[in-house]
């Protein structure tokens, strides 16, 4: 750490004043002069034809009233990552043919939300036709299903929708028949997860304000303020240079808002018909129904050699991603990535196959997928492992993808070289704090609470950039300023979901230019004042748009030491001299190397440039990543189960990380804990049934039905233990590599092995509740 | 097919109604008397306004009974603990005369999050009768008695005889309930609950009351949360228990009794198997915490 | 009906529906924006006020119903203009990620410190489980609340 001033030291992020007591503002607690509250009618029935909606009562009540045939009818898919050529668009903005219950089908809006709501009640619905929803993906695909779409978009061409499935994509390496006939030991298979909803704190919502010449102005929850204001000008025919999209803080997201959420079209339509803004503010039940995660129904298969070297890898991904495409056919190559880079399988085969059913829409959820194929590798790992009768840690060691190994977590065509790996490191010092050794087997284990412990081990990706141009957008950009009393603004799109990815970013500017971070301004960012950036998403934010962030700062230190030649003219050129935090008059100081009482600091210097109109020293960054390096994360959990009930209780975690330089330990560590709290409701809770009859979600979209974890439930601070990798990738911003998604992704494998070693039950099916896991228990033993 | 209701669904706001605010016992129950079946009476409103969020109730009228004075307070007068119909649970939680009957402190400490049992009454949670209600087991233990007042006068109702099914009471529509009253016991007392996360509805619980002669049961009351229409005792367990040691091997399979008194459901918190094979665990959890406490001179 | 009521240590008088709710009464009528919506049906704690000293959820309490008493919102936790030490404590633990959650957490916090008490870890999280954090895991919430509440 010592290599650093302001890098690796903790610090209190730089919104924390404001959010403690209340002063920041997020989207839904912005208001404008004459503002209108929208609501969003939406589908009763999971699936029908709609003749006609009547708002002639909503209407009368005064309320401004948007139905489908108001708005533009362009298929469209709000998520805007992958080159047109494969984007999949099946979404309107509202339908008469609703495939899902919630459903946008018409939009209000009205001075109060009350009148707004009563509005809302008074719109009736002529219905054509209901459909028997469709909900389970493999009755999708059998001939007799009705078709949910009938015809989508992939870029601009028409493409006929066949037994429902919405996307495929298969891959296959070397002989995998012949690998598995030649392997001594086959494990196989098969996997089914749950259907997650995001539960971030802050309820979706959206601010559209109509300015004068047509203008206007966005204020949105959302990971991407550019690609907000690029939907928004294709959906309506709005040239980009009127749209503004500011960016506001967001309460939390785990992907939520990876996509333009289906408030801010209906938002934007409703305030180009009222002449007026208009706000709408989901309630938490919306956005439940809004999006939640991909179902994965996934079927494993490898083989090893008896010495433990794996041969073959196989694997069928069928994904139940709901009434509407977002990312399916990208998460079919994710999927792929997640998979191919846990091991060297040597010989791949890969089905994947995404399926339309009547369910909510499903999009990104914190990990988009690895912490589902991570959970079903590492459990196929772990009973290979038994099998083959070696240690679980070993044959991690000896077959996981590291050092100098091809790597493509987020897909076939994002590839690189690996170049930074602390996986041998947190296995081991894992290994060791926990007990590893000590941890028994099942079968030794008796009582009615038994303990085991579990490894899983993963990564993910530090965004999703490669060397070739591939099938993904990823680039950011950034606008750094020296301001005339050497304080900077700093301007970046990057979107800080709460992990402190902006605070990184000012530490690795503080550091690039040796000024404290107290001195850089987070400068309000709108799509007008900022490069493109395409999304806060793949864990991106600190390696790629921090490395954006410090080349700006670089090319101001550059035009820093070359003002300074001119305010120092003993020193011959800018080589001669060097910049360094002086914590004595708190600034950086430009000396000359070896002679510093030729100096000035960045103060002093900030305001020469001022004065002798020397302009502004500033710049503006675009850059694309070539490389998506893996943070890995290695979790040990140690747990209780109660075999009576089948409750488990956490008893202790070592979390390890891989992140190169941690730029913030502290958010760091917070990752990680949150990381695991997030596994923990996804092992045990969080699940969103429907009603096999009507297709509406089995909590009535309440989340008194859907549980997340509390503080209660977590384990006590003394058996938490995070661990950091000392790492360091060359690629990333002073050696720093992503986190968000890493530090939840094998957690949920370590909790699975973990009940395994205490019972001897492996779970296939999640979440396990207590009702589930009890069964397993009970079956395993016999009657009792 | 039927359709979902989310259109009339909105937890941002709360739909509308007539309201009063009596100031009085007696004007409520003038005011419930004229009203009749149209009216809620809001209390801790935890449960109402919910209801009314999400489309399950639009009264035409609330009655708020929050501003009666001297309906708050728990005492304990000659053996019995009296607790008035607006007091909270965090009011119970505070009040160390609730330890005296230790069901009803662990079901006080299990209730909801901090916030619910600042506001949420003890009383409210009888009359919402949920078949969940963490309230219903440790009373019903203690042979407790709920008074229900009207302007017709005033009638006490066993615990036991006050639920009919989920959501409903014997209640009038006219009726308040105004006072809770638990006797007092010298045996020891134990509630336990099961659920998802710790801020969660009871996938099952149960309480029990013992009086031990050493490790002998002499006598037992036994009741249960969430596994039938309503919360019920488990007289045919209660009969099992008695003259049996708490450490007698195979006690556990001597509460299968408990399995058949049991009606669950299955619903989105859990199966009704899992519900009846827990219910016998609950008990038997209940009866040890129980017979630990009778040990450690806490009864 | 009209209402007043003593919000952040100033009396304030404000005409009210007897359906209206004290969470949108103190943030679309008082502009006091720091009390967050989060579900509506006191599930998640991010509306969190004190009422008369004691932590209740803004969404289901009628505004009708504080009518002459004491409301204070996170904005008003402060008596000096000063964070106190559960804010402070919450800022230098790292406890902050999104911070939506954040001003229900103070206000139990702040109830919490009000009892002059000393609370264990397991007390803290007990009384914090009707708070609902999704970044936090809580680790650092609860070490912020240790420290505030001298606990141990």
């Amino acid at each position: 750490m010592s290599e650093h001033v302001f890098i690796g030291r903790r610090a209190p992020r730089h919104d924390a004043l404001p959010k403690v007591t209340g002063a920041l503002k997020f989207a839904n607690d912005l208001e404008a002069p004459g503002m209108l509250i929208g609501r969003i009618y939406r589908s009763p029935y999971a699936f029908a034809d709609i003749a006609r909606v009547d708002v002639s009562e909503a209407e009368r009540l005064g309320a401004v009233v948007i139905t489908p045939d108001e708005v533009p009818r362009k298929l469209f898919n709000p998520r805007l990552v992958s080159v047109d050529e494969v984007t999949y668009k099946d979404h309107l903005i509202l339908t008469k043919r609703p495939r899902y219950i919630g459903e946008p089908i018409a939009a209000v809006a009205a001075p109060s939300e009350e009148l707004a709501q009563r509005a809302l009640e008074s719109i009736r619905i002529e219905v054509e036709r209901v459909y028997k929803p469709v909900l389970d993906p493999f009755e999708a695909m059998s001939p007799s299903a009705p078709l949910i779409h009938e015809e989508i978009m992939k870029g601009d061409q028409v493409l006929k929708v066949e037994r429902n499935i919405a996307a495929r994509l298969s891959y296959t390496e070397g002989d995998v028949d012949k690998a598995f006939r030649e392997a001594s030991v086959v494990v196989e298979r098969s996997f089914r997860s749950g259907k997650r909803y995001h539960m971030q704190l802050e309820p979706k919502a959206v601010l559209c304000v109509p300015e004068p010449g047509g203008k206007l102005t966005i204020y949105a929850t959302t990971q991407t303020i550019h690609n907000t204001r690029i939907l928004i000008s294709q959906l309506f025919d709005i040239p980009e240079s009127k749209i503004t999209v500011v960016k506001v803080p967001i309460g939390g997201s785990f992907g939520s808002s990876i996509q333009v959420n289906y408030l801010v079209p209906i938002a934007v339509a409703l305030c180009l018909k009222a002449r007026r803004p208009v706000k709408i503010a989901y309630t938490r039940e919306e956005d439940m129904l809004d999006h939640s995660n991909y179902v994965f129904h996934m079927r494993l298969k490898v083989g090893a050699k008896r010495d433990g070297e794996i041969i073959a890898g196989e694997f069928h991904n069928i994904l139940d991603i709901g009434a509407h495409q977002i990312q399916a056919y990208p998460l079919l190559g994710t999927s792929l990535g997640w998979f191919v880079s846990m091991y060297k399988w040597k010989n791949i085969r890969y089905e994947g196959v995404a399926v339309y059913t009547n369910k909510v829409p499903s999009c990104a959820l914190r990990g988009y997928g690895a912490p589902e194929v991570q959970w079903a590798v590492e459990t196929v790992i772990d009973e290979l492992a038994e099998e083959l009768g070696v240690d679980p840690v070993e044959l991690r060691l000896k077959n996981y993808v590291g050092r100098g190994d091809i790597f493509w977590g987020q897909g076939p065509t994002v590839r690189s070289v690996i170049k930074s790996d602390g996986v041998p490191e947190l296995l081991l010092k894992g290994r060791e704090l926990i007990g590893w050794d000590k941890r028994g087997r099942p079968e030794e284990k008796k009582g009615r609470f038994r303990r085991g412990i579990g490894l899983g081990r993963g990564f993910h990706t530090s965004g999703a950039g490669g060397p070739i141009s591939g099938e993904v957008i990823d680039f950011t950009g950034a606008v750094l300023k020296l301001n005339e009393d050497g304080t900077l603004d700093y301007i970046t799109a990057l979107q800080d979901h709460g992990g402190g990815t902006l605070d990184a970013h000012v530490k690795i500017i503080a550091e690039e230019l040796q000024v404290p971070p107290e001195r850089i301004n987070l400068a309000l960012a709108t799509t007008e004042n900022t490069p493109y950036d395409v999304c806060t998403h793949a864990s991106r934010g600190v390696f790629v748009g921090g490395e954006a962030a410090r080349r700006a700062a670089s090319i101001v230190k550059q035009k820093i030491l070359e003002a300074a030649v001119r305010l120092l003219p003993m020193a011959v050129n800018p080589e001669a001299l060097r910049i360094r935090y002086d914590p004595a008059r708190e600034d950086a100081v430009i000396y000359v190397e070896g002679m510093p009482e030729y100096s000035i600091t960045l103060r002093e210097l900030a305001r020469k440039v001022w004065q002798k109109n020397w302009g502004t020293i500033a710049a503006v960054v675009t850059y694309r990543a070539t490389s998506a390096p893996p943070s890995f994360t290695v979790y040990y959990v140690e747990v209780e189960v109660d075999t009576w009930t089948g409750k488990v209780r956490p008893v202790r975690v070592v979390a390890g990380a891989d992140v190169g330089t941690p730029i913030n330990p502290d958010m760091v560590e917070g990752q990680l804990h949150g990381g695991f709290a997030m596994a923990w409701g996804m092992v045990f809770s969080e699940d969103t049934p429907y009603n096999p009859e009507t297709g509406e979600l089995a909590n009535r979209f309440l989340i008194t039905d859907y549980k997340i974890p509390t503080a209660q439930d977590l384990p006590r601070l003394e058996d938490f233990k995070a661990v950091i990798a000392s790492t360091k990738e060359p690629s990333g911003p002073f050696g720093a590599k992503g986190l968000g998604e890493a530090a939840m992704n094998p957690a949920a494998a370590a909790i699975c092995n973990a009940i395994y070693n205490a019972t001897g039950v492996r779970v296939y099916e999640l979440p396990v509740t207590p009702d589930k896991l009890l069964k397993l228990i009970k079956e395993r033993e016999g009657p009792a | 097919m039927r359709p979902s209701a989310i259109n009339y669904m909105n937890t941002h706001i709360l739909p509308s109604f007539e309201y009063y605010e009596p100031k009085s016992l007696g004007e409520a129950l003038e005011l419930l008397d004229r009203l009749g079946g149209d009216a809620k009476v809001l209390a801790g409103g935890t449960d109402l306004l919910v209801k009314m969020k999400t489309g399950a109730l639009r009264p035409k009228y609330i009655v708020n009974i929050k501003r009666i004075p001297g309906l708050r307070y728990i005492r304990l007068e000659e053996g019995v603990l009296r607790i008035g119909a607006l007091t909270t649970w965090h009011d119970l939680e505070e009040d160390p005369v609730v330890e005296r009957f230790p069901a009803l402190a662990d079901a006080v400490k299990q209730m909801g999050g901090l916030q619910i049992r600042v506001m949420g009454t003890i009383a409210g949670n009888l009359c919402n009768a949920s078949p969940a209600a963490d309230a219903a087991p440790p009373l019903l233990v203690y042979d407790a008695e709920v008074v229900l007042a009207s302007v017709k006068g005033v009638r006490t109702v066993k615990l036991e005889d006050f639920f009919v099914g989920p959501g409903k009471t014997v209640m009038q529509p006219n009726e308040l309930l105004v006072e809770i009253r638990v006797p007092a016991k010298g045996g020891s007392s134990a509630f336990v609950k099961l659920s998802r996360t710790s801020m969660d509805l009871a996938i099952a619980s149960a309480a029990v009351y013992a009086e031990f002669e050493g490790e002998v049961v002499k006598e037992a009351r036994v009741a249960l949360g969430s596994v039938a229409p309503t919360p019920i005792r488990a007289r045919k367990t209660e009969a099992v228990l008695k003259g049996r040691r708490v450490s007698e091997e195979g006690l556990i399979e001597l509460l299968r009794t408990v399995s058949e008194e049991v009606n669950p459901i299955t619903d989105v918190r859990a199966s009704a198997w899992y519900r009846r094979e827990v219910s016998r665990v609950l008990v038997y959890d209940a009866l040890l915490k129980a017979f630990e406490r009778s040990r450690g001179g806490r009864a | 009906m009209r209402v007043s009521f003593k919000l952040n240590g100033r009396p304030v008088e404000v005409d009210v529906a007897p359906n209206e709710l004290l969470i949108n009464v103190l943030r679309d009528k008082l502009k006091l924006t720091g009390t967050k919506y989060g579900c509506g049906i006191g599930e998640c704690g991010a509306c969190t006020v004190l009422v008369d000293g004691k932590p209740v959820l803004s969404c289901l309490t009628l505004a009708v119903d504080v009518n002459g008493r004491e409301v204070v919102t996170v904005e008003g936790v402060s008596e000096d203009g000063n964070p106190t030490p559960v804010q402070r404590a919450l800022v230098e633990e790292g406890a902050i990620q999104c911070g939506y959650c954040t001003p229900g957490f103070v206000m139990v916090g702040e109830y919490l410190r009000s009892k002059k008490r000393a609370y264990s870890e397991e007390e803290i999280r007990s009384l914090i489980r009707g708070n609902l954090c999704r970044c936090t895991g809580y680790v650092n919430i609860v070490k912020a609340l240790a420290k505030a509440l001298g606990g141990g």
